[in-house]
Order: C-alpha cells, then structure tokens, then sequence
C-alpha cells in the first residue's frame, strides 16, 4: 500500500470550531417558522384496555389547536417487526406509553391540556419479568403478533409473547459435552440501562403547502426514518424529506424510527406550521429504547488442558413492551454466542420476550454487553476449577484467524490475542497487589448487526477550484464521522482535507445511507466515499488526459496539478480540469466533475432457520479490557485504580478521534459496571432523571491506557473497521472479575454497587 | 409546566410582606432545590422571592459571637472560608459534598438545611458545632438550636413569614478536629446513603447522621458510651446508633445496609478525630 498521507493522522475534528464555541446548530436553536407544540398524554397503568379518553376539555383549553388519539394513526410502525403504535389504540402496553396528544401555540399550553385529557382504563394483569412472559398462563400483550409484518429472518410464536426465537445449532453439542472433563452452568442477570445522551429525543415537523413533508429530527438515520414513514402514513419517498441536524449523542437511542412519526398528524392538519415535540428527561428514561435486560444460563464444557469443546447458551430477552427493534439484537447475541472464542458445538436459544416494562431497543454494544458478560464471566469460573490462569483460557480458545464463529463464518485479520496481551502486560497481570486489590481482564468482539443488503453511497462535486464537496447520509452524533469521511476522500483524492466541505443529512440533497449504526459508518460510509473519490479521480485523468493530449497511465495527480511523470512541463491545473474544462480552440471537453460510490455488502448471507448457521458479519472488531481494583469489605466501595483497553481498529483513521471513543466507551462500561441500572416497579420506572440514574462522573473516572491495535481489515477502507460500540462491551466483565479477584467471591451480575458487593461478602461470611 | 411570579425582592421588609400575605409563596436563595422541586411536582410555588442579593443576607464573617454564615451565602464560599477551614473543618466537608461544584456555587448553607431533607450533608455537621438557627420575620426575630430545627422530612420549625437568616456557629469553637463522612452510590454527585458527622470537643465527640431517620438525628448513645462510660471498643460504641436512628429502604439504599454504614462510619469517624 502507498503511505498514507490524512488517514492515519489526528487532523483537527471538523466541527471543533462550531462545538466549542457553541455555535453548531441542534434541533432546538433553530427558528424555522411558526410553530406549535407537542406533548403526550402518558399512560398510568403498564398493562391496560383504554375503556373511554376524554379529549373535550383539552381540546376547549386556551390555546390548543389540536388533540389527537391513537384512532388519528393509520399504521403501526418498526423497524424489523412492525409491531408499535404511535399512541396506543385500544390498550396500553407500558407505563408511560403515550395514549393522546395535544398541539398548542406554547408548550405551555400543551401541557396544561394534556392534564385536562381524562383517560379511563381496564387495568389488565401485567407481566414484567420475561421468564413469567413465556410461560402459557402470562397475560398476551399483542393478541395479533401473528399478523404483524415481519422480515422473514425473525421467528415469532403467534399466541405467546415471544416475538423472536434465534436458533443457533453448530457442531454436536452432545458429543462435545461428553469429551468435556468439566462442566459450569451458571445463570446470569443484566439489568436495563438507560444511554443518557446530553440531547434528548426531539423532532419538527412542517407539512408544507406544496404538500412536502419535512421532518428536522435528531434522528441517527434520516433515510431509515424516511423509509419507515413513508410506509407507515403511506407518502411517497420523494415527498418526505427527513434533516438531521447535529445530535448530541445516540448510543443507539435515536436509531430507527423514534418521535418523529407523534407529530405527522398534527402537522397535517396545519400545512405550513412546524409541530415540535422536545422530550423532557424523564420521558426520554422511560418513553424512549431501553437497553434490555437479559436473563441467561450458560452452561461450558471444557477439557483440562482449558480447551472449550461445548456451549450451550439459553438468553431470555426482556423486550419490553414492543419489540420492532430488539427483535434483531436477540439475532445478533445469538449468532455471536460464543464471544471471541474458537468453540466447535454450540447450542444457543435466544429469546425476545414481551413485557410490559418500557420499550427495549438498541444500545451500543447491541446485546454484547449482555451476552458477553456471560461468556467472560463463566471463563473465570472455567479457570479456578482446572487451576489455569483465566488468561490463558483465554488465550487457548480465542479466535484467531481461520477460526469459525457461533454462526459458523471464518474470521480473517484478527489478532485477538494482541489485543489481549497488551491489556495484561499494562496492568501488571499476574503480580498481587495487596489485599482486597484484583486484576481482572475481558475479552470482547462485535461485527454490525445489520441487514445482508444494509447499502451506502457518496457524492463527491469538485468545484471549479478544485475544492471538494463530499455528500453522504450518516449523522453526526459527536463520534467524529464527518472528520474520518472527509480523511478517507482527501486520502482517496489527494486533495487536502481543509479543502474538502462535508455536512450533515439532508434526504432531499444527500445519498442513502442505512443507519449510522453498529459501528459500520467509518467502513460503509468510507467505503462509498472511497469509491466516489476513486471515481472523481478517474474523470480528473480522463479529462487531463484529452486536454494534455497526453495517455492517462502517464499523468499523475498531487492535489493541485496533473503533470506528466514523463515530461513535467506537460500540466494543468485543477481548476484547469474541474472548471468545465475546455481545449485551446474553445471546444469543451468535459461539464462539472460528479463522483459517486456506492456500497453493498456481498459476504454476508442468511442464517440458516434451524442451525443459525450462516454470514451475519460485516466484519469483525476485537478486543480487551484490563481493570485494577480495591474493594473496600467493610462498605463494599468498589475504586477502580486503573483501566486498560485494546480496541483492533484496522487502522486508526484519526488516531486521536480513535482513543476518544476507546476512552468514552470505557468510562460508559465502567458506568455500567458500578452504577447503571433502571428500577421498575411493576412496569413503573422509578429513577427516571440523575438523581437516582446515576451515571459515573469524571471523579469516578480512574486513569484509563487505550491502545489502538492496527491488524488491517482487508476490505475495510484502508483497512480501517468500526471501533464505536467496542470499547464499551468488556468492561463491565473485566471489572468484576477483578473484584472476584479481590474477594474470592462470585458476581453473576452488575452493576456492583456498594451495597451489593456488601451483601455478598455478608453472604459468603 | 411551571407558572409563577417571581419576586426580586428590594430588602428584607419586602421579602416578609410576601412571605406572609401570600400564599404557595417561596424563598430563593440559590434555587437548587427549590427550581427541581417546583419542577418534579414537590412545591406548588405560585410566588417566588428572590433573596439571594439582599447584602443583610450575604455576610460571612468572623465576629464575638462565632462565624456568621448568611442565608445567601453560597456553599463553595462556605467551603474556602478561612475561619470555617479552621475552625469547623466537618461542615467544610459536609458542604463540599453537596452536589457539584456548579451547584455548589448556587446552592446555600440556608437552603439545604430549609429544605430539611433528612440525608442534608450540612445539618449533621452543624448539629456536632451546636450551631444556632438566627431566624427573622415582621413578628421579629428568634434563634433555634440546630438540634430544634428540624421537624420531620421536609419540614422545619419556620413559621409562616419567618426567614433563616443566618446560621452561627458560636464560640467557643471545638479545640478538636471533625470529620465528615458520606456514604453514597457513586460517591460524587450524589446524595447521602448516610452522612455522619463527627466532632471532637475536649476529648468528648458528638456524633450526628443524616439520611436516616425522618430527620437528622444525634447519635446520643454513642456519645454518652463514649464520653460518658468511657467506651474504648469504638466499633462497640458505633454499634448503639442502632437506638438512635430508624432508616427506611428506599432506591439509594436499604435499611440494613443504611442501619451498617452508619456503625462504620461513626466508628471510622471517631477514630479519625481521636486519633486512634
């Protein structure tokens, strides 16, 4: 490969200037018209029939313009299973679950109609744990799962409340039980977490007068949300247009379609008015994804030399009360059952089961956290009872390259074991510290869970000077996509990078893109624009080579100017070229430069219904996580002394923009590990904002050693892969495996609180 | 959806005339609690009286009488006064742990004792200082002991258009060390599992905790077993605060776990300003 000259470098974020000084631009900073707005009347009962709502005094109330109900929303809606509604119709699934809502000429008004909107319901028994959920007596929360539209790749069971069952069957797990000399069966609990983005879900909307519908959202994924539109309200795609402004942080929340769709019947009935609807704090805990909470039994046959020959996973998925999304977060943890290891039979059952606790959803990690937790968990167990050091189990069963995973796909470029050694080497592995101090290491692996055919493209438009305008539909959430993309088309083009402009979505101007999820865009995205690069160059040296009369295969490029390699005195300019470039006798030769790329995965396939057995990948992303930690056992405070994270990301496109996510998904998973975790009280959520949410802050911050491991992904762009989601996922295991560490006792579950960890060792007393 | 009036009150005078003809009518001195409050349906305030610039309101000194703190004072400027440092280091700490720094620079010693949550990181320590309550409205003035001041969870003594004015922390000041110690979940930004306070005053401590009982309690068996019947096994000692205090379960904690941090850290904080 050519030396790199932008990727690879930590050239300045493009909107540094604008987030620093405040003056990028979010949903809510804008004036965009007259405006009314929105907000939701929210269900009291989580599981209930609506006998009678009462809207007249609302709708009387000074200032409302409008009161709707579920009956005014045509379609339900969903990403993979299309099985939500709006706003409840005829019952109510979740506590909090929006069952009106009222538009007025302040939010103010709004508010104070919606306490006037008297709603009477049949309480129906709920469930709220998923393992009552499937059993044959729980209440049904969709009687009409079986009509619901689904993609063909999820597997409901019509009368029960299982909206998913993944199978996964590789190898004999039979026979590999029986060549095990040991076997651990453990069960394992992971509680509902909350991502708490600084930007809560917000969106506008303005049906224009030319019958354009324009929805200004902090959507992730402005083609996605455009897509499910246009089905559910049954509008053709050219006459929806879908902007994401920057967002202050996804983390998956603000994947899919969310609260963009509440305010399209409102803004129907006003053309011209943009509807608005801003979700306080609370209603974003609690109306908004949930990350689901996972109930699991592992179960691990091992021979005594530490090598895995069997696994047999069985998840049990709270779904929540509407699974569209977390249908396919069940999918991924099932087809990566076996975390980052090597292991020849499997069996895996993976269930999303309703519930009536608040909507579970994607969240970075996209059901890693969870399962993975498990995985790490039960390897330390695997380890004290054949006397290995847990390292080194890990080291005997990690993939390495030509290994198979769950699903049965050979891994390439994969150097796991790296990632693994530089965690342990950094925090000292091995070497005891003290009393009630303990080291602990987890491994991790995330390919994106994304549809076989999820595409991508790129525009690039080369201006008459020679600067560049690069078009693409991923967001902007604060990860840095627009500097990495504008670091892949400089590369590609050879043109600096301060002379390239980039923006955030517009559907109406801006080419597909999925969704900016999974940890796919620096990939798919930089793929696209790889391409469209590559495409504008070749018109570049088309063009020079009609206009210097010269065989293109001589000319080369280098920002500026095209030269010939043989005689440098043959040249033009770029302007030369890119302003609609004519010969010296006039005649044009060719109009405005217009490079385009597009991107489609072709190595992924199906999974086999029965075995699982399949492609699901994209690629891969491996890593590690090594923690310190003291405890204290008389108040069971858990301080981590230290962190170290290995994330493989290919190659670091911006290395700086690289160890920013390292370090931010370290300290999420670090906030998982001690602190994170959502408390229903039948369905109720009861820590709804940050004085009983708590997320860790700089204080709680130890020192944290990120290492970028660069094993090139060999058809990533400049063999670069994802690295968002994956520092996050090894955390909470690496954690409290130190704590188990420290304390000799067992954790098969998190967050370790104070009072927890406390308990435990009462326990073990 | 918040709807009120708010006041800038001129002086003191105006302050008492609202306070006591209107009704749903509330002091703001830094807001912390009351704005969340109003907010999370707490405090139906219809009227708010700002106080926070009344100059009567923002003395912190150091006079005869011992160090007067203002009602406006904020807690961060309680946290660096010189006096304060030296003299009653524990309510230094116990301020220094309320919330954030940024709230801290809003946030009032007056406040967060008006508030009179039971898990307030600066009533315990007050208590241990034996610091006095100079209340003030169009009736006149009185001062309450801190010990008087608190009623039950959220709930003081003030009368209907009274006012703290100052709370003073009288000479003669402890000739001992005090310390602060606060359990919570994520020990930063959080509230109190249990906070407790102790001071040292001539070789006797008093010991007050907070968040767990329906207000900030004084560990009064604990002091008499020390002090008084010379108890040398603090952990013992720690022990009786189970006759003291009767916490409840809620999210931040249990009752059991709370009923096991309050012996630990009044042993762990009689240790420390005694020297052990």
């Amino acid at each position: 490969m050519a030396e790199l000259k932008t990727v690879g470098t930590s050239v300045q974020r493009k909107d540094a200037i604008e987030k620093v000084t405040g003056s990028a631009q979010f949903i809510e900073d804008r004036y965009m018209g007259p405006m009314l707005h929105a907000k939701m009347k929210k269900s009291t009962v989580a599981h209930g029939k609506i006998k009678n709502i009462n809207i007249e005094k609302a709708k009387a109330h000074p200032g409302v313009k409008a009161v709707l109900t579920g009956k005014d929303y045509p379609n339900k809606i969903g990403l993979y299973l299309i099985d939500r509604d709006f706003l409840a119709i005829e019952k109510v699934r979740f506590w909090g679950e929006p069952v009106a809502v009222v538009a007025a000429v302040t939010e103010k008004a709004a508010a104070e109609a919606v306490e006037l909107i008297e709603v009477e319901y049949d309480e129906l028994p709920g469930v709220f744990d998923p393992r009552e959920s499937m059993k044959d007596d729980a209440p049904i929360i969709h009687e009409d799962l079986g009509s619901y539209e689904i993609v063909p790749i999820f597997y409901p069971k019509p009368g029960t409340n299982i909206a998913n069952h993944f199978k996964l069957r590789k190898g004999d797990v039979e026979k590999g039980f029986a060549e095990a000399d040991v076997v651990i069966e453990k069960e394992y609990y992971v509680p509902q977490m909350q991502h708490v983005p600084i930007e809560t879900h917000k969106a506008a909307v303005q049906w224009g007068l030319d019958g354009k519908l324009t929805v200004w959202s902090t959507a992730q994924s402005p083609n996605v949300v455009r897509q499910l539109l246009a089905k559910s309200f049954d509008i053709p795609m050219h006459k929806i247009r879908v902007i994401s402004s920057y967002i202050g942080g996804g983390f998956g929340c603000k994947a899919g379609a969310s609260v963009e769709g509440l305010v399209i019947p409102l803004a129907k009935m006003f053309p011209g008015y943009i509807v608005r609807i801003v979700f306080n704090r609370e209603e974003d805990m609690q109306g908004t994804f949930t990350r689901q909470a996972l109930f699991s039994k592992l179960k691990t046959g091992v021979r005594k030399d530490g090598r895995i020959t069997a696994l047999e996973y069985e998840m049990i998925w709270d779904g929540g009360a509407y699974t569209e999304y977390g249908v396919n977060i069940v999918r991924a943890a099932g087809y990566s059952s076996t975390g980052a290891y090597d292991i020849p039979n499997v069996k895996t059952d993976s269930y999303c089961v309703y519930t009536n606790n608040s909507i579970g959803g994607p969240v970075r990690g996209f059901g890693m956290c969870e399962m993975q937790w498990g995985i790490e968990r039960q390897i330390e167990e695997i380890a004290k009872q054949l006397d290995i050091d847990p390292l080194e189990v890990r080291m005997i069963n990690g993939m390495k390259k030509g290994s198979t995973t769950a699903a049965g796909q050979v891994v390439q470029d994969v150097d796991y074991h790296k990632c693994l050694k530089t965690v342990a080497d950094q925090i000292g592995w091995g070497k005891k510290e003290g009393k009630f101090r303990g080291k602990g290491i987890a491994g991790l692996v995330k390919c994106p869970a994304q549809p076989s055919n999820a595409a991508s493209s790129a525009i690039i438009r080369i201006n008459e000077d020679g600067t560049a305008h690069v078009m693409i539909g991923a967001t902007e959430m604060g990860q840095g996509m627009l500097t990495v993309i504008s670091q892949i088309a400089s590369e590609a083009l050879n043109i600096p990078i301060d002379k390239i402009d980039i923006k955030v979505p517009d559907t109406d101007f801006t080419p597909y893109e999925w969704q900016s999820v999974g940890s796919r865009i620096t990939y798919t995205c930089g793929t696209s624009v790889k391409r469209a690069a590559e495409d504008a160059l070749g018109q570049i040296y088309r063009i020079a080579a009609d206009l210097l009369e010269t065989p293109q295969a001589d000319l080369t490029f280098d920002g500026k100017m095209v030269y010939s390699t043989k005689d440098p005195e043959i040249k033009a300019t770029i302007r030369e070229i890119a302003d609609s470039c004519k010969k010296c006798t006039g005649e044009g030769i060719a109009g405005p430069i217009i490079g385009r790329g597009s991107f489609v995965p072709t190595n992924m396939t199906n999974l086999d219904p029965e075995t699982g057995q399949g492609n699901p990948g994209l690629f891969y992303c491996f890593g590690a996580t090594g923690a310190e930690v003291e405890v204290d056992p008389e108040t069971g405070v858990v301080t981590v002394l230290q962190l170290a994270a290995a994330i493989d990301a290919g190659q670091a496109v911006n290395p700086q923009l690289c160890k920013s996510q390292l370090h931010g998904g370290t300290i999420m998973g670090l906030s998982t590990a001690l602190y994170e975790e959502v408390k229903f009280d039948k369905g109720v959520m009861l820590n709804r904002n940050f004085t009983d949410y708590k997320i860790s802050t700089i204080d709680n911050t130890p020192h944290i050693e990120s290492f970028i491991i660069e094993t090139p992904e060999t058809n990533g762009p400049y063999g670069a892969r994802g690295i968002g989601e994956q520092p996050m996922i090894a955390v909470a295991p690496a954690v409290a495996n130190a704590v188990c560490d420290a304390l000799d006792i067992e954790f098969n579950t998190f967050p370790l609180t104070p009072e927890k960890v406390w308990k435990a060792i009462q326990d073990k007393k | 959806m918040l709807n009120y009036s708010y006041v800038k009150c001129k002086d003191l005078t105006q302050a008492y005339d609202l306070l006591e003809k209107e009704e749903q009518v509330y002091p703001l001195a830094g807001g912390t609690d009351l704005i969340v409050g109003m907010r999370g349906g707490k405090f139906a305030a219809k009227i708010i009286v700002d106080i926070k610039d009344l100059p009567e309101l923002k003395i912190l000194e150091e006079n005869d009488q011992g160090i007067v703190i203002g009602a406006a004072v904020t807690l961060n400027e309680i946290a660096t006064f010189k006096p304060i440092i030296d003299h009653a280091l524990v309510l230094a700490e116990g301020a220094h742990t309320v919330g954030s720094y940024p709230i801290r620079n809003r946030a009032t010693l007056a406040g967060n004792i008006c508030n009179a949550s039971p898990a307030a990181d600066t009533a315990a320590p007050l208590m241990v200082l034996n610091a006095q309550v100079k209340i003030t409205g169009s009736h006149g003035k009185r001062t309450v002991s801190i010990n008087e001041f608190f009623v039950g969870p959220g709930q003081n003594v003030l009368k209907k258009g009274e006012l703290v004015e100052s709370v003073l922390i009288p000479r003669p000041y402890p000739n001992g060390t005090g310390v602060y110690l606060k359990a919570s979940r994520t020990g930063s930004v959080d509230l109190a599992t249990v906070g407790v306070a102790v001071q040292s005053w001539d070789n006797k401590v008093q010991v007050a905790v907070g968040a767990v009982a329906a207000t900030p309690v004084r560990a009064i068996s604990v002091e008499k077993a020390v002090n008084e019947n010379g108890e040398k096994d603090l952990a013992r000692a720690a022990s009786l605060a189970r006759d003291d205090i009767s916490p409840i379960t809620d999210l931040r904690g249990s009752r059991e776990y709370r009923y096991h941090m309050a012996e630990v850290l009044i042993r762990r904080g009689i240790e420390k300003v005694m020297e052990v």
